[in-house]
């Protein structure tokens, strides 16, 4: 399609996100490539280096209370982090945008009925039900991600259901149903395309808030499960004071990275947006 | 006039059934049981069974559900498992303390926001709007415990400015300066982690109203850019920004889990998250329920109330 | 214009909904006035606490123990040394040829209400709690007395074993020949007296709902003042006290999480934190630069153990394989950074039958590897469960027992659900740590009973058999041998795996002196000898 060409080239005009977009794409890459190059062995105590010993040439970033490598943590904790933030942000879109097109364009009961539920869902502050759902269901990555995807799904419902309230009474939409056309080729079509644009700024700021609700729940004790590493878990040994003040190579990558992360799936969201919106001019 | 607020209703009710029915499913489906889940030998097969019967698990679910809503209804939400006392009071007593953390906070978010976001939308691209920029990227983007844990660090123990938890010092409530001191911090971290999200709204609206006719029209007749800003701009836009500050007021408490956790303040927050991690199924379904009927309740009035006052507000979609 | 008469308006409902809401948290919450010279003393606990009724205790952990020993009286103080002071009783003795013991109550003890506590309180709490209508949590403690049955409920024919000699003597029977001192050592956390002259006429099956407990009446050295459910507890010097006035006026325990708990203290918001200040090695250093002084434990004040589920794992080799393959210097390193000394058996180190104890044997991954392959171990997954904290140490054992091909999965839990997860058979293993008892059969005789056979052992009876006979045996050469013969035997069929005993840190606030930091985790502290100036 012409139209994804060219939102890539205003995308790629955009300095920042270019930025952006290097830094998370060298993330991933990171996160799925080096257990493979290098012999990461995120779960193996070094007995010769002892716990908590200090940065050195065999473990660059130290090691931690039970002696494993934390450089190696921060690398398979990274593929956790943004596994529940990228799976769970899909989650939210896979429910969320045909539940909105659904609402918006049949209306009547669709519409109440979604809405309705949308309000029920809405009506729970967020940490305390995924906060609930996990303590129950047991913290696994899979249950971390279905209940912060599951729970989601309203905030883009509504966005798509507002942007096909708009886009429904428009002409060409008129037109193609007057030729009698069938309502799942309108929606996918022509409605779709139309009513999403918005919908990608606030799923880069999906990702990022499902990456700090991970860890935010480490903290509290629910989060993703020992041994297995997150950026949440590692960050939350600043808990203990000796940590915080004596040994900030433990917390700081975890902390940075969490941090880079966000900001730039913050940036790249609004960009994307911007860059689909065709009423921005191209360039900020 | 009397005609909208029964659609209003109309639309409350299945959500208000939602929210009850999705509270008690979720506790009650919740796999492991209540009387089980106690210390080591705490409890033998006989008091597991008398218990079950105290706590009324004997009966099926639908009876439990009406049973339960019906003490909803009453303000019964049952007994703490744990602590042996009546939820609603437990509550009640958490209420207080919530709304003052919260509303603090949001005070705070409010006032570095909504002059940042005038100042960004006013000039486009100008330094203010820069720093807003910076500010709502970055604002959020702190996990809300590591700047409680550093806030702590640098204020309590470095420094020695702020006490590090509760909410008085002295017995008996203690005086105003005392409690304020308690507020800082936890306050403070509130405050800066929702100062992203205010300031986004307050700069849209104010965008958006910049660029409406009147004003277009008010500064083609000469006004002072500083007296359209404000007057104009700020006092359209405000209404909007803080409607949706009220009806997130809510989420806030309940957002503040890892804050008052962390700072020992006797909130909604530190209820839930030991009620949670307790299996004190009652507190869960109680605190749950009342957050989420409040959320209802503040949107419902503020419809309510905008419908008296604007007419057109009857007649349109919500 | 009107928006903003709209916004106001709902300003002004919603601020008027919150003032009432407050107004009400805030009414009945201050207590007496408050003056300049009023000294608190503020003291943190990680957990809180449950009903304010020391029978009615869902956790039953110590930190509820904790609270119920300020408000409410206890027979004796334990010492972590394992030496008894006298605390409601002034003192105690022998009699019936070892099955009774009688307790001289201290005449000058009073309730909170000014009533004179008397041996006819202590009865009547013991029968009113032993009265099978009433909803009691823990019960199985009153079984040791002569006429309740294994639950600890009372039995209808039998005469029951408490009774008042005179209005201040007390006499307990027991089923077995018990002294005084081994009573107390081993269930003097559990017996508190109630005010039952408040009780009178109550129907026992409501007992634990009544408003009392809201704002109970005990008779011990701090009174109830005002609580705020599961975050502060404000408690009241009782100045009169009878074994003296506490050197403060106000006891306030707030709950907050555990990594502040050591802040606060060092930011002076705290004076003292349960339990027993401790604190790890590696943030003594910390503690001590910080103007703290960190005090070294004089007892093991922990035992770990590896509790295992013999259900799921019925053959004892593998259970030996698992033991033979644990690196317990290690684990205790990890755990206690020097401050632990691994251990083969359940019996203190400290204890006058430590001789008689088995000792940590060497780490040994061929002969594990071996007695595997005997048992013809089919190479299944465990589940190992702990809780959020010691997910270190399960990550190390998971590697240990790996290195000898057994296979494991970590699940961290709360300890509420460990606990009902080990009992009710979810889990194969678990991570364990208690406060060891100066007594040989602290761990074992609980844990090897029908009434809480977490272990999930198939044939208790050559346990139950040994333990009877080390209870019933009054020689103390003999018993000794009796419990070398019982230790040896758990080595071999290892119902659960002892790990080590440790010593905990206590670091320790300038500003409250005359804290018997050690003895607090026997689940006692000396509040009427604190001074705070």
């Amino acid at each position: 399609m012409g139209n994804g060409k060219r939102v890539w080239h205003r995308l790629l005009s955009d300095r920042r996100a270019v930025v952006c977009m290097a830094i998370l794409a060298i993330e991933v890459l990171c996160v799925l490539i080096l257990p493979l190059l290098l012999d990461l062995e995120p779960d193996l105590t070094d007995r010769t280096v002892g716990f908590w010993a200090p940065p050195s040439a065999a473990h660059w970033l130290g090691t931690d209370d039970v002696g494993r490598d934390i450089l190696a943590r921060l690398v398979c904790g990274g593929r956790i982090s943004l596994l529940v933030g990228f799976a769970s942000a899909a989650i939210n879109l896979v429910v969320g945008v045909p539940l909105g097109l659904l609402a918006g364009y049949r209306r009547g009961k669709w519409e109440f009925w979604i809405m309705r539920l949308a309000d029920v869902f809405q009506s729970f502050p967020s940490i305390v039900l995924i906060l609930c759902l996990v303590t129950l269901m047991g913290a696994s990555v899979l249950n971390l991600v279905l209940v912060i995807g599951f729970l989601g799904w309203p905030g883009i419902a509504r966005l798509v259901y507002g942007n096909v309230l708009a886009v429904r009474e428009k002409e060409y939409i008129l037109a193609v149903r007057a030729l009698g056309a069938r309502t799942g080729t309108i929606l996918l079509r022509n409605v779709l395309p139309n009513a999403v644009a918005p919908v990608w700024a606030a799923l880069g700021q999906r990702v990022g808030r499902a990456i700090l609700s991970e860890s935010s729940l480490s903290f509290l004790g629910v989060g993703i499960r020992a041994p297995q590493a997150s950026w949440g878990n590692l960050m939350q040994s600043a808990a203990s004071l000796a940590v915080l003040t004596g040994r900030p190579w433990v917390w700081l990558p975890p902390g940075l990275l969490i941090i880079l992360t966000v900001v730039c799936l913050q940036i790249l969201g609004n960009a994307l947006r911007d860059a689909m919106d065709p009423r921005t001019s191209a360039g900020r | 006039m009397a005609q909208y607020i029964r659609r209003r209703l109309i639309t409350a009710i299945p959500v208000f059934f939602g929210i009850t029915m999705l509270v008690f499913l979720l506790v009650d489906l919740a796999p492991g049981d209540l009387t089980d889940l106690m210390g080591e030998g705490a409890a033998s097969t006989v008091e597991q069974a008398a218990m079950e019967a105290a706590v009324g698990l004997d009966q099926p679910l639908p009876v439990r559900y009406l049973l339960w809503l019906a003490g909803l209804f009453r303000g019964d939400l049952g007994r703490s498992y744990h602590y042996g006392q009546d939820v609603s009071h437990l509550i009640v007593q958490r209420i207080g303390p919530s709304l003052l953390l919260t509303g603090t906070g949001v005070v705070l978010a409010v006032a570095i926001a909504v002059p940042l976001g005038v100042a960004a939308a006013w000039k486009p691209k100008g330094a203010w709007d820069r720093l807003a920029h910076l500010f709502t990227i970055s604002g959020s983007a702190v996990p809300g415990f590591f700047l409680a844990l550093v806030a702590i660090y640098l204020f309590s123990v470095r420094l020695g400015w702020l006490p590090s938890s509760g909410m008085y010092r002295s017995v008996g409530g203690g005086d105003m300066a005392d409690l304020l001191r308690h507020l800082i911090l936890p306050a403070g971290v509130v405050g800066v982690s929702n100062v992203g999200s205010i300031l986004r709204q307050t700069q849209s609206a104010c965008l958006e109203v910049l660029g409406e006719d009147y004003i277009i029209t008010a500064r083609a007749k000469g006004l002072r850019e500083g007296v359209v800003v404000v007057r104009h701009a700020l006092g359209s836009a405000l209404i909007p920004v803080l409607t949706s500050i009220l009806t997130h007021i809510p989420h806030i408490i309940g957002g503040s889990v890892v804050v008052e956790r962390i700072f020992g303040w006797p909130g909604m927050g530190s209820l839930m998250f030991s009620a949670v991690s307790g299996r004190d199924y009652n507190v869960v379904m109680g605190g749950t329920v009342v957050m989420a009927l409040a959320v209802l309740l503040t949107s419902l009035l503020l419809d309510v109330v905008y419908g008296l006052v604007d007419p057109r507000v009857r007649y349109g979609e919500r | 214009m009107k928006k903003i008469t709209a916004f106001g308006l709902a300003l002004v409902l919603t601020f008027a909904l919150t003032a009432c809401r407050g107004g009400t948290a805030e009414s009945g919450a201050v207590p007496s006035q408050s003056e300049d010279e009023e000294v608190t003393v503020h003291y943190g606990i990680s957990n809180s606490w449950d009903a304010l009724m020391p029978y009615n205790s869902v956790s039953g952990s110590n930190y509820a123990r904790m609270i119920y020993d300020k408000i409410y009286d206890r027979l004796a103080y334990v010492h972590a040394d394992g030496t008894l002071s006298p605390r409601a009783a002034k003192r105690w003795e022998n009699t019936d040829e070892g099955y009774a013991a009688l307790f001289y109550l201290d005449e000058n003890a009073t309730f909170h209400d000014g009533t004179q506590v008397t041996a006819a309180h202590w009865v009547e709490t013991f029968t009113l709690m032993t009265d099978p209508a009433c909803p009691v949590l823990g019960r199985g403690n009153f079984s040791v007395f002569v006429g309740t049955d294994q639950d600890g409920c009372r039995t209808d024919g039998e005469s029951f074993g408490v009774e008042a000699v005179d209005d201040f003597t007390l006499k307990l029977t027991f089923k077995v020949p018990t002294t005084p001192e081994d009573f107390l050592l081993d269930k003097n956390r559990e017996f508190y007296v109630l005010p039952t002259h408040l009780l009178e006429g109550v129907d026992p099956s409501v007992l634990m709902e009544l408003d009392l407990w809201k704002k109970p009446v005990g008779s011990g050295p701090c009174k109830f003042v005002e609580e705020l459910p599961g975050s502060q507890l404000t408690l009241a010097a009782n100045q009169h006290y009878h074994l003296g006035a506490p050197g403060f006026d106000y006891l306030v325990i707030t709950v907050m999480d555990k990594s502040n708990l050591l802040t606060a203290l060092i930011a002076g918001d705290l004076d003292y934190y349960a339990i027993g200040g401790s604190v790890s090695a590696e943030d003594a250093p910390l503690a001590e630069s910080s103007g703290l002084t960190i005090l070294e434990g004089t007892v093991p004040n922990t035992f770990f153990e590896l509790m295992l589920n013999g259900n799921s794992i019925p053959d004892a080799r593998v259970r030996r394989a698992i033991e033979l393959a644990l690196d317990k210097e290690l684990l205790c390193e990890q755990s206690t950074h020097g401050l632990g000394t691994a251990a083969g058996s359940s019996i203190s180190p400290e204890s006058p039958y430590a001789d008689a104890a088995v000792t940590a044997g060497e780490r040994d991954v061929e002969a594990a590897k071996q007695l595997l392959a005997e048992a013809g171990y089919d190479g299944r997954r465990y589940t190992l469960v702990c809780t959020s904290n010691r997910s270190g140490l399960a990550a190390l054992m998971q590697q240990n027992l790996a290195e000898a091909g057994i296979n494991v999965i970590i699940e961290t839990v709360d300890s509420a659900a460990m606990f009902a997860g080990m009992s009710d058979g979810t889990y194969d293993m678990g991570i364990a740590s208690h406060t060891p008892g100066a007594l040989p059969l602290w761990f074992t005789e609980s844990r090897l009973s029908s009434t809480n056979n977490i272990f999930h052992i198939a044939d208790l009876t050559p346990y139950t058999a040994r333990i009877q006979a080390i209870r019933s045996e009054t020689d103390q050469s003999k018993r000794l041998e009796l419990v070398a013969e019982l230790d040896t035997y758990l080595a071999q069929e290892r119902p659960f795996i002892p790990l080590w005993f440790g010593t905990a840190l206590h670091a320790q606030s300038p500003t409250v002196s005359n804290i018997d930091y050690p003895s607090s985790s026997f689940s006692n502290e000396n509040v009427w000898e604190w001074v705070k100036e």
